[in-house]
């Protein structure tokens, strides 16, 4: 039997006298960048929602002033009823924050910066500056990409997903600045993207404490490390889309102009090509870090570890090859598009892998309902749903009515916001203590928990109706169509929980800010986990360790039969566990 | 943390073998497998474009082959001054390699300087990004039926874009050398025991030599 | 550890290689009487040669652990799945 404390190779690395300059904006410690990433992107989620509430006003009451709408420029609203222009920014730019500058950051340049380095054993990332680089990029993307909402025109109107020729033609779509200001804010965020990929992808293949074999790597450190592949081969080729569009846009290209011998269809292709890794990339993380939350929760390890991990990997390796599935009804070549039906019906198997991974873990385990694992339950519940509506429009026959629809709004908010967003609540609240040496308000949370919880399906499920009624995407005024007039009460029922729905999100702010400095102080391993982490002080300081752990067994080792308490650090050696052979003389 | 004893060419393996290249070694290799991503991008919308549609100016009446071949002769030659800067330091000859450096910014930058020349007087014939400038020279070509009016359009759109992102990643290698030249090569910072920044810089040079192999057949001799 | 004088690959012979190589190209795309598909598969052929060269020799991927040599070569698949699929658009 063995006791933790007499064992946690914690402490200072070195004296860390830097400047303030230095320390927390210039920084290049990868945990320090990580916070940062994590106020930038908190920031990006608050705009996409105000966004949406605007959006949701305008459905829900169709053309009446929207309350507060008196402060919106003429170009925006009349007598504060929003313009059917200003509309379709609105969708435009609440998909483009949230994606592009909130939930992708919040689980890569967050969490791949946090945790991978603290997770694997090693002091820092492999490539500091370039990570402090990436952040800045990411930092100047977001400032372009806000600028665009002020320029004259405001900002592009062709949806997030950009398409051609609208997005390319500024006599179709009205705006011409504000479309090339969101050209040059992606390309950006894709060099942001890449930089940090590299980092992470290095710091994993080479910079692992000795004993850190990959089969002893955390869930979350395999889900963000084939994130992290994903990123650096799929960011490029929306780069390179975004340039060429920027080109159609400013020096008379032809790329997607149709007139000239263009494709608009290459758009569609070049921006799925990379949008279904994105689209992955938002979500694996997510599945990672539950994985971590809900072992911890259930006191036990993880079921079929490996089989987890050979799911992520088959996840990402098919990410690949489904893309057209986004375009079933673009006009494409049918044939291809019945490849792509097969291959996207055949990637929901590793998902449901893991869903059933996480309930072998859940079952009959010792559970602890801490804020984390609500929300990681929370999580798999919701990844289901959002899962099975994908099946359906996975089928190309099926997704010929539903394409365009509030059905695929349904699909892409479970899996997004059922998904990736309670799966941050969770994060955020259980790496909260490392980050910043206090915990949030545990009864706080599981109050958000539930009212989010509510409202967010009063708000998302009942959009698979919609859809399958037929009702379309980024419509600006429902009533113009009789058939939508049954389901108008519904659009006005599901605006007014999305009002509760944001109003809840101030409980979740609020928290988080007191916390920062009132939170009760947090003990060095306040969840009784085994991860690296977990042995540093809180807040982890500069450096990390002065001398790497060495680790000696996974990550998952709850209720271990030698251990004295119900968790196994993965640095603690039991007698009789050998010395890794790398630790022997290894480099710091 | 002191590297003195250290094979920093070599460093010991942590937890596993890996793939037995050091940070700044494996950072650029994955850093060129996006690369390839990006000019994929490139490329594979000029493939895909060209494919799509019907004639195209045939080779040599719009670009220069001569002189774009000497060209790529030349980037060629300066890929090998760059392995010979890397095998210089490697036997630990300081000489050798700051000699065979200089030659391969030179190279390079005589690239640039000759594509940037061969874009000047495109653009005087009247080929820009957009097709064929009205009024000009090519203009003239066009409306007489020696090129094809349809295509134009889009092959000055993909020619500008491949070429030129490509002209950026030399001017960018360039640029770089010639800063290692001065603050590592010419103090003598490079030994026999550590020379990663030549090899890493050299996996830069020749993957842009690489591209350029590619782009050179597709786009003028095709 | 290392010996004074490393054995390094015939770079020099490499380079002819490629000079003659390049010479080859130029010389198929314009002088010899084939037709224009035989054309573009043959400098296909030529380039991509060309290219293996500089990546194995001077990149010196020929000498490294098989696992890196994946890794430089796993966006290839990607890029040919990406141009057949966008390809495809034209042919139906």
């Amino acid at each position: 039997m063995t006791s933790h404390a007499a064992t946690a190779p914690a402490g200072h690395a070195h004296h860390d006298d830097r400047s303030f300059i230095a320390k927390y904006v210039f920084s290049t410690d990868h945990k320090i960048i990580g916070i940062q990433f994590l106020f930038l992107s908190l920031f990006f989620l608050l705009v996409g929602g105000v966004l949406a509430m605007q959006m949701r006003w305008q459905l829900g009451f169709p053309n009446q002033p929207m309350p507060g709408g008196g402060i919106l420029p003429e170009t925006w609203a009349t007598d504060g009823v929003l313009l059917p222009e200003y509309y379709i920014q609105l969708v435009t730019m609440h998909g483009t924050f949230m994606v592009f500058f909130a939930i992708m950051p919040l689980l890569v340049g967050v969490y791949a910066n946090f945790l991978i380095p603290l997770k694997i054993g090693t002091h820092d990332m492999a490539f500091p500056r370039i990570n402090m680089a990436s952040f800045w990029a990411a930092f100047l993307a977001g400032a372009v990409m806000l600028s665009s909402m002020f320029v004259p025109e405001g900002p592009s109107r062709a949806g997030w997903t950009m398409y051609a020729p609208l997005s390319a033609r500024s006599d179709l779509s009205g705006v011409l600045l504000g479309q090339q200001l969101w050209c040059v804010a992606i390309i950006l965020l894709g060099l942001s993207s890449i930089l940090g990929s590299l980092n992470y992808i290095t710091t994993v293949i080479n910079n692992r404490a000795p004993g850190m074999t990959w089969f002893r790597l955390p869930l979350s450190v395999w889900s963000l490390f084939i994130t992290a592949i994903l990123g650096l081969l799929a960011l490029p080729v929306l780069s390179g889309a975004g340039i060429m569009l920027l080109f159609d846009q400013t020096i008379g290209t032809h790329f997607f102009d149709t007139t000239a011998g263009g494709q608009a269809l290459l758009w569609q292709h070049l921006f799925w090509f990379f949008g279904h890794p994105e689209v992955y990339i938002l979500i694996l993380p997510a599945m990672g870090m539950v994985s971590d939350i809900v072992a911890n929760g259930s006191r036990k390890p993880i079921f079929g570890y490996h089989s987890m991990v050979f799911a992520i990997v088959g996840i990402g390796f098919l990410s690949w090859i489904v893309w057209g599935h986004h375009m079933f009804m673009s006009g494409m070549n049918p044939t291809l598009g019945s490849t792509f039906m097969v291959t996207t019906m055949i990637i929901a198997v590793p998902s449901a892998i893991k869903v059933f991974n996480w309930l072998g873990t859940m079952w009959e385990g010792n559970l602890h309902f801490h804020v984390p694992m609500l929300n990681a339950v929370g999580f798999v519940a919701m990844f289901v749903i959002g899962g099975l509506s994908g099946v359906f429009m996975a089928a190309t026959p099926v997704d010929m009515p539903i394409h365009d629809t509030y059905f695929i709004v349904a699909h892409i908010h479970y899996v997004l916001f059922g998904g990736s967003l309670f799966a941050l609540f969770g994060a955020i609240t259980y790496w909260y203590p490392k980050m910043f040496g206090r915990m949030m308000n545990e009864r706080w949370g599981k109050v958000h928990f539930w009212l989010t919880m509510l409202f967010f399906n009063l708000v998302f499920f009942p959009m698979h109706n919609l859809g399958m009624g037929g009702h379309m995407r980024r419509i600006y005024d429902p009533t113009v169509y009789d058939f939508l007039d049954p389901m108008q009460g519904l659009n006005r029922f599901i605006s007014l929980a999305a009002f509760a729905l944001f109003a809840v999100q101030a409980i979740f702010a609020v928290n988080f800010v007191w916390s920062l400095f009132r939170g009760r102080k947090a003990a060095a391993n306040p969840w009784r986990d085994n991860g690296l982490e977990w042995s540093l002080p809180n807040p982890a300081p500069h450096g990390n360790w002065e001398r790497v752990p060495t680790v000696y067994r996974g990550p998952y080792e709850f209720s271990h039969p030698q251990a004295s308490e119900d968790f196994l650090p993965q640095h603690v050696p039991l007698p009789g566990d050998q010395e890794p052979a790398s630790a022997k003389g290894a480099a710091q | 943390m002191t590297h003195a004893t250290i094979d920093m060419m070599h460093p010991p393996a942590p937890a596993e073998p890996g793939v037995q290249a050091y940070n700044l070694k494996l950072g650029m290799w994955v850093f060129l497998a996006s690369e390839v991503m990006f000019f994929t991008g490139l490329i594979g919308s000029y493939v895909v474009l060209r494919f799509g549609v019907g004639e195209w100016a045939r080779p040599g009446t719009v670009l220069n082959i001569p002189i774009t071949a000497l060209n790529t002769f030349l980037l060629i030659c300066s890929s090998v001054s760059m392995v010979k800067a890397y095998a210089a330091i490697a036997d630990g000859d300081q000489k050798g390699l700051r000699l065979w450096f200089l030659l391969t910014i030179l190279g390079g930058a005589a690239f640039v300087g000759v594509q940037v020349y061969e874009y000047l007087h495109l653009v005087h014939s009247g080929f820009v990004p957009s097709g064929v400038r009205d009024g000009s020279e090519l203009a003239e070509r066009v409306a007489s039926g020696a090129l094809p009016a349809a295509t134009m359009g889009l092959y000055g759109s993909t020619f500008y874009t491949m070429t030129g992102f490509h002209g950026f990643h030399v001017s960018c290698g360039v640029v770089s050398m010639i800063y290692l030249y001065i603050r590592k090569v010419l103090p003598g910072k490079y030994t026999r025991q550590d020379y990663r920044g030549v090899e890493v810089v050299g996996l830069y040079w020749h993957f842009v030599d690489l591209v350029w192999i590619i782009l050179f057949t597709i786009v003028y001799l095709i | 550890m290392e010996t004074a004088h490393r054995k390094h690959p015939p770079y020099l012979w490499i380079w002819l290689y490629l000079a003659l190589l390049t010479v080859a190209e130029v010389v198929l795309a314009f002088e010899l009487p084939l037709s224009q598909n035989m054309k573009l598969i043959l400098l296909l052929v030529l380039a991509v040669w060309k290219a293996a060269l500089v990546a194995m020799f001077f990149m010196h991927l020929k000498f490294e652990r098989w696992n890196l040599r994946v890794l430089a070569l796993v966006p290839l698949p990607l890029a040919a799945i990406f141009i057949l699929a966008a390809l495809s658009e034209k042919i139906w």
